[in-house]
């Protein structure tokens, strides 16, 4: 078993990563690096991949003052590690995981609006989408239509959330922390 | 604070003689001097070590400012509220090290620390200038490309431009500081056209990420005396940085703040949440790999730079305001690179134009019958 300097270093010339992106990764204790590489090998991660791992890692460990080690530890994490996923879905499921850590209030307020929006029941039939990082105040608001008929509709129910109070709800959220 | 001292000294050819020189030298006897032509740093070989920007910072170039002096604040970018300010700077990068500085990525390959020998020439085009619109307010700060006072014991720039601001009666010059470096002007007159205004954030920042600079509690005393000399004040909670206690953080500078000094002083209060390109948080994450700035839950903004997102910065606004607006009621207060939308939450209008906001905070200070302002 080669040590986890070669390990890296195998790693780094496999994917052509950056030598500033190998020097970060390998300037971690050793104990850190060590557990980040079997996930970083397992998910292939790319250089600009890599390098929002390392971010949201480090800036985790210098607010919460633990180590990488420990946040991977975490059983949300450990538990998506042992979920049976393509290699993909995986990718997308622990980077989502760890937003979540590295933004606790804004993907609590995302649920929230997600939660606000599902309570109104819109239907199919009306998507409605927020700004990227909710920064703005604006929501979008699309209507998929085959004819006047389902305009009319989903403008009648938009109506009628305007008119009850519950579309008001979605914008008073997108204020909320 | 520590006094700056420089590791050399660079005069360019032709300003040896300049009075700005001749105080330096005197007040820096020991440090080695080199006189070099106009355009050497394109010849010169890089600094030693890995941090050029901070090796940089020891290197004191005296030179001339060969193109204008007064500049619109750079602040005033499409889409966000502006409020007008005008900018000169006689120095250009800073001895101190803050670990947010935008300066470390606008002057990235800056190889010195540069002082513009003519200062006669800024003092003319302001007069210029302000002259030419006699009925209009104008603000005008120094601190936007350097600390204004970090280099007044070695330079003495406050003895030229104290006195000149002083005659002026539609102008008020804005000195901005993270320092104690007051020395210099308590002997000055300000005539009321003078406002000296300190960045302040909470100590554990201090401590932390404003590297050699003065601490909370000296930047106070240091207000206190300008203040009793004479000199408006003036408080930039700019940056604002989120971190896990920044609600007792802020609160205990603000009550120490106004418990120390008379706020019928302030000519001002401003707000801007901590703000960075990706070029920047990228430079900040190698020059300070423990620095905690860059864990707050920042996005990016429509202008390409990374904040607070705009529900948390926005509750740290108002939060922060209720304090200030608590302690002190009558002080003008702006928001510094925000959009109208944020305004509009924070403050329940957004100016018609940057003018309104600039009005806000001149005019209590330069009232003369149909000025109007800048």
């Amino acid at each position: 078993m080669s040590s986890i300097t070669d390990q890296l270093i195998a790693y780094a010339q496999e994917k052509r990563l950056s030598a500033q992106t190998l020097q970060r990764w390998q300037a971690w204790p050793e104990n850190d690096q060590a557990a980040f590489f079997p996930i970083a090998n397992a998910l292939q991660l790319n250089e600009n991949q890599l390098r929002d791992f390392l971010d949201w890692l480090e800036e985790i460990t210098v607010r919460d003052g633990n180590n990488v080690s420990e946040v991977l530890a975490g059983s949300e994490i450990q538990h998506l590690l042992h979920t049976k996923l393509s290699r993909s879905d995986k990718l997308k499921t622990l980077k989502a995981a760890l937003r979540k850590i590295r933004y606790p209030r804004l993907s609590q307020l995302e649920d929230e609006l997600r939660a606000a929006i599902k309570a109104l029941d819109l239907g199919d039939r009306v998507r409605v989408s927020f700004p990227p990082a909710l920064e703005g105040d604006e929501i979008t608001f699309e209507i998929k239509a085959r004819n006047i008929e389902e305009v009319r509709n989903s403008l009648a129910l938009l109506r009628q959330k305007c008119e009850d109070g519950s579309l008001q709800r979605a914008f008073d959220v997108l204020d909320e922390v | 604070m520590k006094p700056y001292q420089p590791n050399e000294i660079l005069i360019e050819q032709g300003e040896e003689n300049a009075v700005v020189v001749q105080r330096a030298l005197a007040r820096l006897p020991h440090v080695p001097v080199r006189m070099v032509e106009k355009g050497w740093e394109r010849g010169e070989f890089p600094l030693a070590g890995r941090d050029q920007f901070a090796a940089g910072k020891k290197r004191l170039l005296f030179t001339r400012q060969r193109s204008t002096f007064l500049e619109h604040c750079p602040a005033g970018t499409s889409g966000l509220v502006c409020c007008n300010y005008l900018v000169v700077s006689l120095v250009s990068n800073c001895p101190m090290d803050c670990s947010y500085c935008f300066l470390q990525e606008y002057l990235a390959n800056n190889p010195t620390l540069k002082v513009y020998t003519n200062v006669g020439d800024l003092l003319q085009q302001v007069a210029t200038a302000t002259d030419r619109h006699p009925s209009q307010h104008f603000r005008i700060g120094t601190g936007e490309l350097s600390d204004s006072l970090a280099l007044d014991p070695v330079l003495g720039f406050s003895a030229d431009l104290v006195p000149f601001f002083a005659e002026r009666k539609n102008v008020l010059l804005e000195l901005k500081t993270k320092t104690d470096c007051v020395e210099g002007l308590l002997s000055l007159d300000p005539q009321e056209r003078v406002v000296v205004s300190w960045s302040m954030t909470p100590s554990v920042i201090v401590d932390n990420e404003e590297h050699q600079t003065a601490s909370f509690v000296a930047r106070l005393a240091a207000a206190q005396r300008v203040q009793a000399a004479g000199y408006k004040l003036g408080f930039h909670f700019d940056p604002l940085i989120e971190y896990p206690d920044w609600e007792h953080g802020y609160y205990d500078t603000i009550s120490q703040i106004f418990s120390a000094i008379d706020s019928q002083r302030v000519a001002w209060v401003s707000l801007g949440s901590l703000r960075m390109t990706p070029a920047l948080r990228h430079t900040v994450q190698r020059r300070f790999p423990r620095t905690r700035v860059l864990s707050g839950e920042q996005v990016p903004c429509a202008d390409g730079k990374w904040r607070t997102f705009q529900a948390l910065r926005v509750k740290m606004y108002r939060t922060i305001l209720g304090w200030l607006k608590d302690a002190a009621p009558h002080v003008p207060h702006y928001m510094c690179m925000e959009t109208a939308a944020v305004w509009d939450k924070v403050l329940g209008y957004t100016p018609s134009c940057d003018k309104d906001v600039a009005r806000t905070l001149t005019g209590p200070h330069l009232q003369t019958e149909g000025m109007h302002t800048t």
